[in-house]
């Protein structure tokens, strides 16, 4: 596949999500996470306010004491505290809808490598049912990685790879 | 000890260690392929993990990578990475033939790639080894082409790297025709590090 159609432009409105961030935005912004591995993307929309969330998950939980580096690379951490910020916002809790995406086995072969991605997708699943929502639609396995665009206008989560193109969930 | 607290004195150890290692892998490629090839280590780095991506034009960017895990007295990994073209040119490098041969990388070349990253990864695992008298084996590889940073992200989510940094060897591989570009990140455990700098001399 040709490469440049997988290249992003620097469009004002495409607010980027790092490797270990989260981050909230309201229509017209797209809201964006490029190159998901093993890790987990994570929205909330909410459709009467089209506003949104997105988390870039790398670890299920965070380590016992201290710790240095970005804290939203945690599910545990992440997670709870994407939903608190959606809801400051005046998301309505039951109205959000939460999509996944990412959790692949980028390498194949390794048994240490293999389970990471899954390990992810179910800690992300589990914070999400502590704080009362379920996941309404997922893209995740497999062993490619995928770059996510979620757009407040629609709720539509975009997902892109080398391997299947665009998908809309 | 932190990669990002490295001496200059320590760096230049680790580089030479790398251009001991790269000359018996040259000469092992050279010997299975039936041609002279050389490979040069022009400079070791120490590059932050979230940098990585950039190195090769951005996240998205597709690459060809082979990982191995460290076994034995030094625990870690070891990452080989390609930009696609490189990859491809590096494939023909290793047929003799000239560069734009090789049109896509499938299985084939995948293997072939494998194979070679394999060899220069077990030639500087053993010259790192028998220099600081440590064991170092390197598990069986994996490999992968996708994007940079989804690969980068796998390897250190995996090892649940506490460091943020890794040594980057670059690496130029060439004929009398042909150079190509490829990296090499070596990610040592941090307590893995320590001993192998003492074992050195250069802790």
């Amino acid at each position: 596949m040709d490469t440049s159609a997988l290249e992003m432009g620097a469009d004002p409105l495409h607010v980027i999500v790092g490797v270990g961030e989260i981050a909230c935005a309201h229509e017209p912004e797209v809201l964006v996470t490029q190159a998901l591995g093993s890790c987990i993307g994570l929205t909330l929309w909410d459709p009467r306010l089209c506003i949104g969330g997105m988390a870039h998950v790398m670890l299920p939980a965070s380590p016992a004491g201290d710790f240095t580096g970005r804290r939203h690379r945690f599910a545990d951490l992440a997670v709870p505290e994407l939903v608190e910020e959606m809801l400051r916002l005046g998301a309505g809790r039951h109205r959000m809808i939460a999509k996944i995406a990412g959790g692949a086995a980028m390498f194949k072969g390794d048994s240490g490598m293999d389970t990471i991605g899954k390990r992810n997708a179910t800690a992300v699943i589990e914070q999400l049912e502590k704080c009362g929502l379920t996941v309404r639609a997922a893209d995740t396995g497999g062993s490619h990685a995928r770059t996510i665009e979620l757009h407040m206008n629609s709720g539509v989560l975009l997902v892109r790879s080398y391997t299947f193109g665009m998908r809309e969930i | 000890m932190r990669l990002d607290k490295l001496t200059e004195m320590q760096i230049d150890a680790l580089r030479e260690i790398g251009s001991i290692g790269a000359g018996h892998a040259a000469t092992a490629l050279s010997q299975l392929v039936g041609h002279p090839i050389s490979i040069d280590v022009p400079t070791l780095e120490i590059v932050g993990i979230g940098d990585v991506p950039e190195l090769f034009g951005g996240p998205e960017v597709l690459v060809a990578a082979v990982h191995v895990r460290l076994l034995g007295d030094i625990g870690g990994s070891m990452l080989f990475m390609a930009e696609r073209t490189s990859a491809l040119a590096l494939v023909d490098l290793m047929h003799a033939r000239a560069v734009g041969s090789a049109r896509s990388y499938g299985a084939d070349e995948e293997a072939l790639l494998t194979h070679v990253a394999s060899i220069l990864m077990s030639a500087y695992l053993a010259a790192v080894g028998r220099l600081a008298d440590v064991s170092m084996l390197p598990a069986r590889p994996s490999s992968a082409l996708d994007m940079a940073g989804a690969l980068m992200e796998a390897v250190t989510s995996a090892a649940a790297l506490h460091a943020d940094v890794a040594l980057l060897l670059r690496t130029r591989f060439h004929d009398a025709d042909t150079s190509v570009d490829a990296y090499l990140f070596f990610l040592p455990d941090p307590e893995a590090l320590d001993l192998l700098l003492g074992r050195l001399g250069v802790a």
